[in-house]
């Protein structure tokens, strides 16, 4: 009830005044200025074109004018009297004499004047579809882009149109062109009237200006006049708000903040937009003086109209040559563009403190959480920390030890606002005085988060928090198992660091970002964060066989486990007599599970690398713990039964790994302190036990050098004999290829085998201590290839996948005889890195070396701008609350995240299922192990049980009820409870097989049941970890899955080797692969490198059907199949006749006889008619030429008889080729086709072809002929056949979510920015994205309005995102005050 | 670098076939689309009070499980309260950093803070920090021992 009260006034208590806190920026909108609008928001016209006075005092009217702002650090402003820091600089006006185009909006004035009479300025639409396109473009349901959609629909009409009678006033319009080199716009009224004076004055003799009576130059002045006619309907129909503003008549002088003078020795070096607006400020003057016809006015006029243009757009070409400046300017278009320009170097990333950089090393004694930081950098990064009852006695240590004594502070922030420099000599005093709820800025100290990055930050995983641990030196230090999610090494490597300064950035980190809880990769759920190179080859060694350890030296290495502080209880030795011996294997049991207390049962089987599958026993059963390698690793409850533990076991990429199943089974503490032990004793084992590599290494036994050299020369002579046949002519062709290629590819083929054979030889000589070998086996570094290559042979050198090219005149090099096919003179190298390469052969092996340096130059740019638009289409994308994907605009992308709405990150097994029923199986056989009572179930029971379980998690007949329904709390997919259901059936189907066992012989009913069989509880163990762990493995609202399968799609890309031609089953046929096939796919390209239908037979187990579908498909022309086409005169005429070559035909199952032959010739664009052409039988055909002048007609016959033959008379005519791809592994071999070419939908109707299973690898034509979801399904198809031939497995949740984004606005949209402009993004986010002045300047002309919403506008102003932490709002609880009531009114009761 | 010459690499892409015209019939809407915002906004402290005296006129759909965000978003929060010396709401038993108080506080469910869950219509669901599930594996889950 505060009545605002007048002004001198006093109050007895101050008014109350509405606190409204730090304020939003809700939205921007965007918009053009008119002339008026300019000279109000302007404090002073700028006139004078000088800066400064004789006194170095800014002149009144100047460009420096001191009214727009402080020009040097010694003014101040005279509008809001500011200094030089303080004034945030106000706007001046330029009127100029005569308007002028703003270059930014010259295309889009152009467009107009194409839609409207340049006479009467209304639109060029007759008025009913004027009143139409009107009521369209008003309805207010459409947005912008279907506005565009429209207006470009409107626009069309008129794009090249030429004269055409304005339906209100009757002028008649002409074409408009748009001058480029002079900035202006021409329109050419070429029309009767005009024609007809032109043709009256083309008898006047020399008259020469008879053009510019048709094209009339369209000066700005007549523009904006046009412009200013214009109705207020026309400016709506054509989205428009004000089209003269788009003519400049007025400049707005931007604030001198804006363009800062540099004060360089005394000189004042002025901006180029200072310098810019000098020179626009000269020719206005000049302009302004002269008259309104001369010549020179108008040169003048064209200059002013340049300058602005330039000031706008330096870019800009044109004006008079002898002006141009040395140095271009940079106009306003420079200063946002690009890279380096307001946009991606300012607004979308910017400066960070408190961060550091320095070179890493490798501390396996740290904890993977940890990073050591060095004291000289902990001593300058600080973290400001709030003075509580807890921590005050800390703080006032920190800061009486100052700012360069090491647990110490740099500032004191009082709680006043003051803040103090603790260099001062008065810190003693402060830390004094130091009070709770002041601020310390201290050191770093051990335990605070730290956020821990290295570039390219190209996953989520690039940047994860550690908690700091001060240590001295000057390196970064980090336990190595943590250096795969960097994808860092210790060559020199630099790693950024940053300090979260709050509380809440803190916890966010910790709980969000730390290593602990990113092991994991979104990518496709395999562990990541992994033992390593030295960790494996330690964990190799220990758990070898024949390694025994007496009771001191197992003590010993049990204590290197932890710091010696550790519980630990040792087991039962392996060997007790004569001594106590305890295996390398025992080390490991401890190592999983230290003392009784620590409940981590472990139960896994793993597949080492050096695991024997082909040996089997004498039934025929696989090894398994028998393996003579021992590569079967059998972990049971934490014991190591069997195997020598090598990469699969504790590596990265695995998700059966050791690590990973102590993730999915015991959380990631439990992982990550198994990690943590393993890195300390494998990195002190290793250091007493030693490990090397010396010369003696890789010195070849003589029985290696003997077995080579045979190996190599059975090589050779295989390729001798090639070459023979090929020059006898003999060589047997491979299909699709003709003679040099064949040879190519068997040589190249054989070339490649050998050296495989020879690391074959060369492995299986070395001896088994040789540490490459060790190496290899472990697989921690180095594969059989790289050993062969130093102790063998190095083998073929390929460049461009295929061996050296012909530098010389026909050869390689000029060491070698002409037309030489030898290996040898092809780039085999036969010698070792150890024996040392010849001349010839290092130069092939650089080529080949450069070849790879080249590739990861080129490829890091490619992959890097792939990634960025996929980050850029995808970023906004997250999970809602209601578990769909929406983008910013709120339209669905998807209803359920990936159909099962599952997070990829927690998926355990193979292509993506949620669970690995196999391990966890045996996992709960293994923790309630069977006693002699249990009862074994019988498989009725088994599935009561099994129904008993679902419907107590509501899910009892799964199938049927609608299982998809996400929201409610159970929302098993019917997919997973299907698969679950059959895994049980199926695991417990050896125990029916018993049952009928077990009547004929009693005996083995007591223990077969034991073996295979499974009792209540093992089962409903089972049961309840499958159930209850797919729902933790749910993805949670609010994820940021358009990010991170943007990161999933982009970072493997990086490791895909550019280019990569590969073989889809026939030799010859070549897809692109690689990068260059994913960046086709993802930007929807309309043109591919390399189509390919897969057509797939109705028939497909006849190779002969399958020929002639072949041949219906393939084109074949009239030459193929034409005995002779000749011309015959006779003395009436001359004709060509042509006579088929039925047998071919019929060889090749062509149905083409002489009629079919007429219609193709017909249709195939030779201009003959049906007269033409005569059938004189089923094999005869005479072309007549067309009638002509007699001495026309020879050329016509000639003519005729060279396009002949290339009539298409069968097959596609968009198809190169197909070829027949044989299946063989099917037992009756089925044949299917693959087509070479566009031309899906032909090929789809050609007989014998299955319609319904034909697919393309061409997305758009998959669009074009099949529809949108077709094209989904396609783009998840080919990125999936893509990565997987590149070995790479992604979850097909971010394929889908990709192909998803791509085709939900009905159409195929490329991950480019015309695509990603019609997802409906806003102005901000697509102009940081590119071409950002096109999108601006296109803002600005529609008045769009950008409510902050998505993540790229939300970064550049400032704001927090809605995405993750920053989706809900959190409110304080407050007791709800009771209102103190007082007694009832009297009259209330009544 | 590859995008600053990504002018030259479709400059084609005008050739494309037109965009189809918007037809009329798909312009049409439910009129009654807005009305659930409107009657979700409002002000906050009300709604806050109308769901103590009545019980919520809809039933909540939103999962009953906190998610990982919530977690951090209400653990930072009430981290700095404490760390600006708010009244902490458990026993202490020698925590100093305000994240393991906050952490304790949430383990015993005493955090006074209500989530405002925004579903993509505008609407929204209040939960208290203490009707939610919290996941037990979470206090293993801090690095720093």
């Amino acid at each position: 009830m505060n009545r605002p009260k007048s002004d001198g006034m006093t109050f007895t208590k101050e008014p109350y005044i509405e606190d409204t806190g730090a304020r939003k920026i809700a939205g921007i909108s965007f918009s053009t200025l008119s002339e008026t609008e300019i000279m109000k928001i302007g404090e002073v016209q700028v006139w004078h074109a000088d800066y400064y006075d004789a006194f170095k005092k800014p002149v009144p009217g100047g460009l420096l004018d001191s009214r727009m702002g402080a020009a040097n650090k010694s003014l101040s402003c005279a509008t809001c009297h500011g200094l030089y820091a303080d004034c945030q600089g106000h706007y001046g006006y330029l009127p100029l004499a005569r308007p002028v185009f703003n270059v930014g909006f010259l295309s889009t004035i152009v467009k107009i004047l194409k839609c409207i009479c340049k006479h009467c300025a209304r639109v060029l639409l007759d008025e009913d579809s004027r009143k139409k396109s009107l009521m369209k473009m008003r309805n207010p349901k459409l947005d912008g882009l279907q506005k565009m959609q429209l207006l470009e629909s409107i626009m069309k009409k008129y794009k090249s149109v030429k004269a055409i009678a304005c339906p209100r006033c009757g002028y008649i319009n002409g074409s408009v062109k748009h001058n480029k080199s002079t900035l202006s716009i021409i329109h050419d009224c070429d029309n009767e009237v005009v024609a007809e004076l032109q043709s009256a004055l083309s008898d006047v003799n020399n008259y020469r200006a008879s053009s510019d009576l048709t094209s009339r130059v369209l000066d700005p002045l007549r523009v904006h006049s046009l412009f200013k006619k214009m109705h207020v309907e026309d400016c709506d129909l054509l989205y428009i708000e004000k089209p003269e503003k788009l003519i400049i008549t007025n400049i707005a002088v931007p604030p001198i903040v804006i363009r800062p003078s540099v004060i360089m020795d005394g000189v004042s070096n002025e901006n180029d937009i200072t310098v810019k607006l000098k020179e626009i400020i000269k020719v206005n003057a000049c302009l302004g003086q002269e008259s309104g016809e001369s010549s020179k006015f108008q040169e003048n006029w064209l200059m002013l109209q340049f300058h602005v243009a330039q000031y706008i757009n330096s870019d800009v070409k044109g004006g008079s040559i002898y002006n141009q400046p040395s140095k271009p300017l940079t106009g306003f278009i420079q200063r946002i563009k690009g890279k380096q320009g307001r946009f991606r170097s300012n607004l979308s990333g910017k400066r960070a403190e408190y961060t550091g950089r320095t070179v890493i090393s490798p501390d396996p004694n740290l904890k993977i959480t940890e990073v050591a930081i060095p004291i000289h950098m902990a001593r300058i990064l600080t973290y400001p920390e709030r003075v509580t009852h807890h921590n005050i006695e800390k703080l006032r240590q920190c800061m009486r030890n100052g700012p360069d004594k090491y647990p110490g502070a740099r500032l004191l922030k009082k709680s006043g606002g003051t803040s103090w420099n603790l260099k001062l000599s008065s810190r003693k005093r402060l830390a004094d005085e130091l009070k709770f709820g002041d601020i310390v800025d201290r050191h770093l100290e051990d335990g605070d988060i730290v956020l821990f990055n290295r570039q390219p930050s190209l996953h989520r995983m690039s940047m994860m928090s550690h908690r700091a641990r001060i240590m001295p030196w000057r390196t970064l230090r980090f336990n190595e198992s943590v250096c795969n999610p960097y994808n860092a090494d210790f060559d020199g490597d630099e790693m950024n660091l940053h300090v979260p300064q709050t509380e809440e950035a803190r916890t966010e980190a910790l709980l969000l970002m730390t290593v602990q809880n990113n092991l994991c990769t979104p990518k496709n759920g395999e562990i990541l964060v992994a033992s390593t190179q030295d960790f494996l080859t330690s964990s190799f060694l220990i758990t070898r066989k024949d390694t025994f350890y007496d009771r001191s030296a197992f003590s010993l290495i049990c204590s290197y486990m932890g710091d010696g502080m550790d519980l630990i209880d040792l087991p039962t030795p392996a060997i007790i007599k004569p001594v106590e011996l305890w295996s390398g294997k025992q080390l490991f049991s401890i190592l999983l599970r230290p003392h009784a207390n620590v409940r981590v049962y472990v139960n896994l089987t793993v597949k080492e690398k050096i695991y024997n599958a082909k040996k089997r026993d004498d039934r025929n059963r696989e090894l398994k713990t028998m393996c003579l390698n021992d590569g079967f690793v059998y972990f049971r409850n934490s014991e190591l039964i069997s195997g020598q533990i090598g990469k699969v076991t504790l590596g990265n990429g695995n998700k059966d790994g050791l690590f990973s199943v102590l993730l999915r089974d015991y959380k990631s503490d439990a992982a990550a302190s198994c990690m943590n032990r393993l890195a300390k004793l494998s990195a002190r084992w290793i250091g007493n036990h030693g490990f090397s590599i010396g010369i003696e290494d890789v010195q070849p036994k003589v029985i290696l050098i003997h077995r080579k050299n045979e190996t190599i020369d059975k090589g050779y002579d295989v390729c001798d004999r090639f070459i023979e046949d090929f020059h006898k002519g003999k060589l047997k062709l491979a299909a699709g290829c003709d003679a040099a290629q064949t040879l190519e590819s068997s040589i190249f083929g054989t070339l490649n085998n050998l050296r495989d054979a020879t690391a074959q030889v060369c492995m299986q000589t070395l001896h088994w201590r040789n540490s490459p070998l060790i190496m290899s086996q472990c697989g921690s570094k180095g594969s059989p290839s790289n050993i062969c290559q130093m102790v063998a042979c190095v083998g073929q050198q390929s460049v461009g996948g295929c061996r050296a090219a012909n530098g010389f005149l026909d050869r390689s090099l000029p060491h070698f005889p002409k037309r030489a096919q030898t290996p040898a003179a092809k780039g085999f190298v036969r010698n070792s890195f150890y024996s040392g390469l010849s001349a010839t052969e290092f130069f092939f092996h650089t080529m080949a070396g450069r070849e790879g340096l080249v590739d990861t130059a080129v490829k890091t740019a490619d992959t890097g701008y792939m990634s960025r638009r996929l980050m850029k289409a995808l970023e906004d994308l997250f999970l809602h609350y209601d578990y769909t994907v929406r983008d910013t605009n709120g339209s669905i992308v998807q209803f359920c995240y990936g159909d099962d709405g599952m997070d990829p990150a927690g998926m355990e097994g193979e292509n993506g299922k949620p669970l690995n029923f196999d391990r966890l199986f045996l996992r709960s056989k293994a923790i309630c192990p069977p006693d002699g009572d249990h009862v074994i179930l019988s498989s009725s029971d088994v599935r009561r049980v099994l129904q008993e379980k679902l419907s107590e998690v509501g899910m009892s007949n799964s199938v049927e009820k609608d299982a998809s329904d996400i929201m409610s709390e159970v929302g098993f997919s019917a997919d997973f409870i299907q698969s679950l259901q059959s895994f049980v059936e199926k695991n417990t189907l050896t125990e029916i097989i018993t049952e009928g066992d077990s009547t004929n012989l009693k005996n083995l009913s007591n223990f077969i049941p034991k073996i295979s069989g499974i009792s209540r509880r093992q089962l409903e163990v089972f049961l309840d970890i499958c159930l209850s762990r797919y729902r933790f493995k749910k993805i949670e609202a609010g994820t940021p899955i358009g990010a991170i399968g943007a990161h999933s799609i982009g970072e493997p890309g990086t490791q895909m080797t550019l280019k990569t031609f590969h073989f889809a089953g026939v030799a010859s046929m070549n897809v692109t692969l690689g990068v260059p096939r994913i960046i086709e796919i993802i930007n929807g390209a309309p043109n591919i490198k390399t189509p390919i239908i897969t057509a797939i037979l109705e028939r497909d187990d006849n190779a002969n059907i399958a020929k002639v579908v072949k041949g219906r498909i393939e084109k074949t022309n009239l030459g193929q199949v034409a005995k002779s086409i000749q011309v015959v005169y006779t003395s009436r005429s001359a004709a060509i006749l042509i006579s088929l070559d039925m047998k071919i035909i019929e060889d090749a199952h062509l149905n083409i006889d002489a009629n079919t032959v007429k219609q193709s010739i017909l249709q195939s664009g030779l201009k003959l008619k049906s007269e033409n052409i005569k059938v004189l039988d089923m094999k005869k055909l005479q072309v007549d030429p067309r009638v002509a002048s007699r001495s026309e007609i020879l050329f016509q016959l000639n003519n005729l008889k060279n396009l002949l033959p290339l009539v298409v008379v069968k097959g596609v005519k968009t198809v190169e080729r197909a070829v027949l791809e044989i299946k063989k592994e099917k037992k009756p071999e089925t044949y299917n086709l693959l087509v070479e070419g566009k031309g899906l939908k032909e090929v789809m109707g050609i007989e014998g072809v299955n319609g319904h299973r034909t697919v393309s690898n061409h997305i758009i034509e998959m669009m074009n002929i099949l529809g949108i979801e077709a094209a989904r399904y396609c783009i998840i198809e080919q990125i999936q056949y893509t990565m997987k031939s590149h070995g790479m497995s992604i979850d097909v949740r971010h394929i889908m979510l990709l192909a998803d984004m791509m085709t939900v606005r009905g159409q195929v949209l490329g991950m480019t920015r015309h695509g990603i402009q019609k997802m409906g993004r806003s102005s901000l986010m697509l102009a940081s994205f590119e071409s950002s002045t096109d999108y601006l300047f296109d803002a600005a002309l529609r008045g769009k309005g950008d409510p902050i919403d998505g993540v790229s506008d939300c970064i550049i102003m400032g704001k927090p995102i809605h995405i993750g932490t920053g989706m809900i709002e959190v409110q304080q609880r407050l007791e709800p005050s009771v209102l103190p009531r007082g007694a009832n009114p009297i009259l209330s009761g009544v | 670098m590859a995008d600053d010459d990504y002018e030259d690499i479709d400059m084609g892409y005008e050739e494309e076939p037109a965009e189809p015209e918007i037809e009329e019939g798909a312009e049409e809407e439910d009129p009654d689309n807005k009305n659930d915002d409107i009657d979700g906004l409002g002000e906050p402290i009300e709604t806050e009070e109308k769901e103590d005296d009545q019980p919520v006129e809809r039933p909540r759909r939103t999962s009953k499980y906190m998610t990982k965000y919530e977690r951090a978003r209400i653990l930072g929060t009430r981290a700095l309260q404490i760390s600006m010396n708010a009244p902490v709401m458990v026993e202490l038993e020698g925590e100093t950093d305000p994240l393991e108080i906050a952490m304790k506080e949430l383990r015993e469910r005493k955090i006074p803070f209500t989530i405002r869950r925004y579903l993509p219509d505008g609407s929204y669901e209040d939960w208290g920090v203490d009707e939610l599930i919290v996941e037990d594996s979470w206090k293993r889950q801090v690095g720093g021992d």
